[in-house]
């Protein structure tokens, strides 16, 4: 009994190992590239020792305003996920509570909205941004997002909430609360790992999206994402100044996943039974 | 303080096949501990959560302190609930969450400090106030939903089965230290329970449901000794009552039972039951009121084989077959739907000391007072 599950542990173990070794890999060859001199990022075979060089940061801090690309990701990322949890979260408790037959419908309609192809909706939305004048500002592409993640977020919170039994926000109207209070004091710290895991998904998404924020900002509002994929081939720039410039678009996200994570973990075993 | 009272009360959930709740009326008396008992599915937790103001109220009005409560929202009827699932909050400790209800209501921090310090110490949980509930017991996880409403001096406690998730011996301790603690505060409390003992021990009044009808309002002891109806005979007691057909006839001046071979002289019940002769009857004996013969057979005696012997120690209850006798299902509780199938045997709670084996053959009298008797028709009492 005991030598199968040690046999299952070392065999758990080895899979985890080899599929992060599969996913670290090109991270490793990007963030590497960042470091070697230009002559030797394309040598064959692949070199594993070289002298570390800072050129490449030097080369990207001059041809880039990363400070403003970071600010702009930021803004982007945190503004939707902000205004995705503001709508989605309430939307969701209130499909959940509802005692209607088709909540559970609505719920799967919010989530439909999510699934349709976004470049459907960039071009009319593109228009009606640059009628209103928001086009090629950060509220452009908070707007777009929070669309599509609040629909996202809707529909997550939606079992989430379902889940939840509504005993406790019943304690809380008994104790004295309004049903706003019971909402904010009870239901959604009971909730809150999910809320955490809605985040972060936002978070990502909008950190890493290219698409809509290619379409819909302009220079002064460009999010580092776009800077990446668009400057190539521009300018002089090279693989190894996208490498150096990679590693502000990787490292916060890296940050903010290992931060985050630890609250979703605790979140997660905090519950009660 | 308050009196409580449903009058015409009725409910439909919607969806519902049939009414959770019909005409209910019922005053539960200020200060009073009162005791909603029926089986599961009756509407107990209904009737509960109408007077919390968490249940919509179909028809009829409520009634709290002479005031129509039908649409008051549940925080302005100042009525704590202890919840079956104890519903406490668990992202908070447990100081925190006996002190919820008075943050909400705006107390002063120094009070709030006090009074839940206070509450922790009756309830024996001062050790755990920094925890959360995840981390306690689910016995200590029932006092801190005690103490979550009792810190609060409401104007009524109501309690939804906070017993059955403990287990027994835990239940029975909580039963009187509730039942103490309410004596102590005086407030007004409603009790629903599916369990009779706790309904028999803890109130000053019972009111027995079934099917969302209140079948009987009355002291523990008149609902064990005069039940209104059948049902009432058979949910309160335990073992469950024994059910016979028998006839009504003239015998000597007085009218007697006729139950198969047996003739029972009806002594005090006689002139009651008067009218009545010639006509079927359906007659409840309690197991324990049946007692082993010295004298063996003779009219007023039941001579039976006994089938099967529980020995619980101080006293054996016995499966008896009485040929001859068309004996009744004591329970008509749906639960026991499953029973049906079984053939019903007499049940008689004897002294140990009656040495009764299996397969022996046993006489029984019964004093022909405490002998209770139903309408076949409707299952009223005589
Ligand atoms: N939310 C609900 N929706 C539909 N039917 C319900 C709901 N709650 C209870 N019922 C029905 O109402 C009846 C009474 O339920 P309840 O008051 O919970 O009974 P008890 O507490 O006595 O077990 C049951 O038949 C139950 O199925
Ligand atoms: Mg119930």
């Amino acid at each position: 009994m005991a030598r199968v599950s040690t046999r299952r542990i070392v065999l758990e173990r080895t899979t985890a190992l080899v599929v992060t070794i599969l996913f670290l890999l090109p991270v490793c060859w990007l963030i590497s590239t960042a470091y070697k001199p230009s002559n030797q990022i394309f040598s064959v075979p692949p070199r594993l020792t070289f002298t570390p060089t800072l050129d490449q940061f030097r080369a990207a801090f001059a041809l880039f305003d990363v400070a403003a690309l970071v600010r702009s990701s930021v803004i982007i990322s945190l503004g939707t996920t902000l205004l995705s949890l503001l709508l989605g979260v309430p939307a969701g408790y209130a499909l959940a509570r509802s005692r209607s037959r088709y909540s559970a419908g609505f719920a799967y309609f919010f989530l439909a909205i999510r699934m349709i192809p976004a470049v459907a909706a960039l071009i009319p939305f593109y228009l009606m941004m640059r009628d209103i004048g928001l086009l090629g500002s950060w509220w452009a592409v908070i707007v777009f997002n929070t669309m599509l993640n609040c629909a996202f977020v809707t529909w997550m919170m939606f079992s989430y909430f379902k889940a939840l039994p509504p005993d406790m926000e019943e304690a809380a109207l008994t104790d004295g609360c309004t049903q706003m209070g019971a909402f904010w004091k009870v239901a959604v710290p009971a909730v809150r790992s999910g809320i955490i895991a809605c985040a972060l998904f936002c978070m990502m998404f909008s950190w890493n999206d290219f698409l809509h924020p290619m379409f819909l900002t302009t220079l002064d509002a460009k999010p580092i994402s776009v800077a990446l994929l668009t400057a190539y081939g521009t300018k002089d720039i090279t693989w190894g100044t996208l490498g150096a410039l990679a590693h502000f678009s990787t490292i916060p996200i890296v940050l903010m996943a290992l931060v985050m994570n630890r609250y979703f973990v605790q979140g997660a075993t905090n519950g009660v039974q | 303080m308050a009196q409580i009272s449903f009058e015409h009360v009725s409910k439909t959930y919607p969806g519902g096949k049939a009414a959770a709740l019909t005409d209910f009326n019922l005053t539960i008396k200020d200060g009073e501990f009162l005791v909603l008992v029926g089986p599961s599915g009756c509407g107990k937790t209904t009737a509960l959560r109408m007077i919390a103001g968490l249940e919509e109220i179909s028809g009829g009005t409520l009634k709290i302190n002479d005031r129509i409560a039908n649409d008051l929202a549940p925080r302005d009827r100042d009525i704590a609930m202890v919840f079956q699932s104890y519903a406490l909050y668990p992202h908070l400790t447990v100081a925190d969450n006996i002190a919820f209800g008075l943050r909400v209501r705006g107390a002063k921090p120094d009070v709030i400090e006090k009074k839940v310090r206070e509450t922790a110490e009756l309830l024996e949980l001062t050790e755990f106030l920094e925890r959360k509930p995840a981390r306690l017991s689910g016995g200590q996880r029932q006092r801190v939903a005690m103490g979550r409403a009792l810190v609060r001096a409401p104007n009524a406690f109501l309690m939804d089965e906070p017993l059955s998730n403990l287990d027994a011996r835990l239940r029975g301790q909580m039963r009187a230290e509730i039942a103490r603690l309410q004596r102590l505060s005086a407030i007004t409390t409603v009790y629903v329970t599916h369990d009779q003992v706790e309904a028999m021990t803890m109130g000053h009044r019972v009111a027995v449901m079934n099917r969302g009808t209140l079948q009987q309002l009355d002291t523990p002891r008149q609902l064990y000794d005069r039940p209104a109806n059948m049902f009432v005979a058979s949910f309160i007691g335990s073992p469950p009552i024994n059910f016979m057909e028998g006839t009504l006839v003239a015998h000597q001046g007085g009218a007697a039972l006729s139950c198969g071979p047996l003739l029972f002289p009806l002594g005090s019940h006689a002139q009651r039951l008067s009218a009545r002769e010639g006509s079927k009857i359906i007659v409840g004996i309690r197991p324990e009121h049946l007692k082993v013969a010295p004298s063996g057979a003779g009219p007023g005696t039941l001579s039976a084989r006994a089938a099967f012997v529980e020995d619980l120690g101080a006293t054996l209850l016995l499966h008896l077959d009485q040929h001859g006798i068309t004996i009744g299902h004591a329970n008509m509780v749906d639960d026991d739907r499953d029973l049906m199938s079984i053939a019903p045997k007499l049940k008689a709670l004897v002294d140990s000391a009656a040495r009764v084996v299996r397969d022996d053959n046993v006489h029984l009298t019964v004093d022909p007072a405490l002998i209770l008797f139903f309408d076949p028709a409707t299952g009223a009492a005589l």
